[in-house]
């Protein structure tokens, strides 16, 4: 019975907590901008995702060890401050943009610029990290972001051609604009393989001191959500091509964005939106910051635990106080979360290889998996996918800088 | 050796950087003037707030002016620029009228000036569909 619980939660969580302020904002400017042509971008995301994130779980619950931990130990503290580096610059870029969400959020609903949003936005997830337990970040933060599912009512609503959305599930030629095809494609992949969501999963299957006789469970919350939340970008994708590419607006900034479900839904719209966003961002912002500490307290072998008390693991505490004012600052300062969140996610894409490879040689260890490692359907899938969104990455990102 | 190599190559990347063209700036120009359209129905219809409303018109027509003149300014258009430049100004001026309009809550007179600014967007439309290359 409590784990036909832990499975509902799990899956119900995966749900909500899928979608946040990168995946929005790449959705709707593919949709905007070609339409159903990149719902392949999204599709692949997904299955790459189900497929590390079942394998994050995997790990953990066979070896008791979390990715970061095992990486270290397996290739050596050099070799990890490399990896640590890159992610590390990544995943404090797309909390920058996490945190702007929110405040861009609030910017829609009360009027007042989100820089002013930066220092009060930053206090609560900060206090909630502080106060909070795992469980509480996990699935408070995911049922709240269960909003978003009206983007799926939204999509329903719009009455999309079923067939030419299929058609978009194929890779497509982009026309005259290629790079900026190429950007967005890469964006999505970025905003849908996160690296944060694998040491976030991998950390909480510790943490909830997952076994051997929690495979199975493994596979169908990662399946199963991971599923349902592809599905969710998708309905953002199909709500944008089909409430903002026909009056041609092309998405710039987030007010734009904001004006998606009010054609669908004209009641309701705009404050599901906003509250889809504000919900979806904080469950992100959370999600990262303890992600980040992980990291850190993992890889220097820190005590670590978001269910101990701060004095009780202090450089796990610090670690994530420090982060958050950081993400605060360029915030203050006026700095564009859309533009943060399609760098971001473009740089995710860039940088897959630094976590992902590794990662798929530890997945291949006998030490690590014994019976359980990795078949060639998961390690070809994974390694074909990732090499995609690499060569895109490396020539769709100077492509976009150099066009403006 | 090193910073020379450096500052060549930033040298080279930021003359390779170069500004939308004349199509692209109009594509923008549309979209923004496609906002503030949406913008008006979904205020009208009373389900977006006032100040979102607002400070959303507001901010299409910042953008459009900042556009409008970048694109008027480069070389000579291949397109009626005295049209262009008339109607970009007439529609600007709609979509101020708007933002104050919903201050005054006068829904006849905002619902009046979002009329007059789709036909001028239609106009916009016309002028950007001239400089696309024929097939």
């Amino acid at each position: 019975m409590k784990k036909i619980l832990q499975l509902t939660l799990g899956i119900i969580t995966s749900v909500g907590g899928f979608l946040e302020i990168g995946s929005v904002v790449t959705a709707v400017q593919a949709g905007a901008a070609f339409g159903y042509q990149l719902l392949w971008a999204i599709l692949l995301g997904t299955v790459c995702l189900i497929f590390l994130v079942e394998m994050s779980g995997r790990l953990s619950a066979v070896s008791k060890h979390t990715i970061v931990d095992a990486m270290r130990e397996r290739f050596g503290f050099p070799f990890f401050s490399i990896v640590t580096l890159g992610i590390v610059i990544v995943a404090f870029m797309v909390l920058v943009a996490e945190l702007g969400g929110i405040g861009l959020s609030l910017q829609i609903l009360t009027g007042i610029g989100f820089p002013w949003w930066a220092i009060p936005i930053s206090l609560v997830v900060w206090l909630l990290m502080w106060k909070g337990t795992f469980s509480l970040i996990e699935n408070v933060g995911s049922l709240l972001g269960l909003v978003t599912i009206s983007f799926v009512v939204a999509a329903v609503e719009l009455n999309p051609d079923w067939s030419s959305a299929a058609h978009g599930l194929l890779p497509t030629a982009s026309g005259d604009q290629k790079a900026k095809y190429g950007f967005i494609a890469v964006s999505i992949l970025g905003a849908s393989i996160s690296p944060y969501l694998m040491y976030f999963y991998s950390s909480g299957a510790i943490e909830g001191e997952w076994d051997e006789t929690y495979l199975a469970m493994n596979r169908i919350i990662s399946g199963f959500g991971m599923s349902f939340g592809g599905l969710l970008s998708m309905a953002v994708l199909i709500c944008a091509a089909l409430a903002l590419q026909p009056r041609g607006i092309d998405v710039d900034k987030f007010e734009q964005v904001a004006l998606l479900m009010t054609t669908a839904l004209p009641k309701w719209g705009f404050f599901l939106f906003a509250a889809s966003m504000l919900f979806a961002c904080l469950g992100a912002a959370l999600e990262i910051s303890l992600a980040i500490s992980y990291f850190f307290a993992q890889g220097f072998g820190w005590n670590w635990s978001e269910d101990l008390s701060p004095s009780r693991d202090a450089r796990f505490a610090f670690t994530y106080t420090i982060i958050i004012l950081l993400a605060a600052v360029p915030l203050l300062f006026g700095v564009d979360p859309i533009k943060v969140t399609m760098m971001s996610m473009a740089l995710t894409s860039a940088t897959l290889p630094l976590a992902i490879v590794p990662f798929l040689f530890l997945m291949n260890d006998p030490i690590y998996l014994g019976k359980h490692r990795n078949g060639w359907i998961s390690n070809s899938v994974v390694a074909i996918i990732i090499l995609i969104s690499f060569v895109l990455a490396v020539i769709s990102i100077p492509l976009e800088i150099m066009g403006g | 050796m090193r910073t020379k190599r450096l500052l060549a190559l930033s040298i080279v990347l930021i003359a390779a950087c170069k500004s939308p063209t004349p199509d692209e700036q109009m594509d923008s120009i549309q979209s923004w003037l496609a906002t503030a359209g949406l913008v008006g129905e979904a205020w009208l219809r009373h389900t977006t707030p006032d100040t979102y409303s607002r400070q959303t018109l507001e901010l299409s027509h910042e953008t459009l002016l900042q556009i409008s003149s970048d694109l008027l300014k480069s070389p000579p258009l291949p397109l009626d620029s005295t049209t262009l430049d008339s109607v970009l100004t007439r529609s600007r001026g709609h979509i101020d009228q708007m933002a104050r309009l919903i201050e005054a809550r006068d829904v006849p007179d905002f619902a009046r000036q979002l009329d007059s600014l789709r036909a001028d967007q239609k106009t916009v439309h016309a002028l950007a569909d001239s400089l696309k290359p024929k097939q």
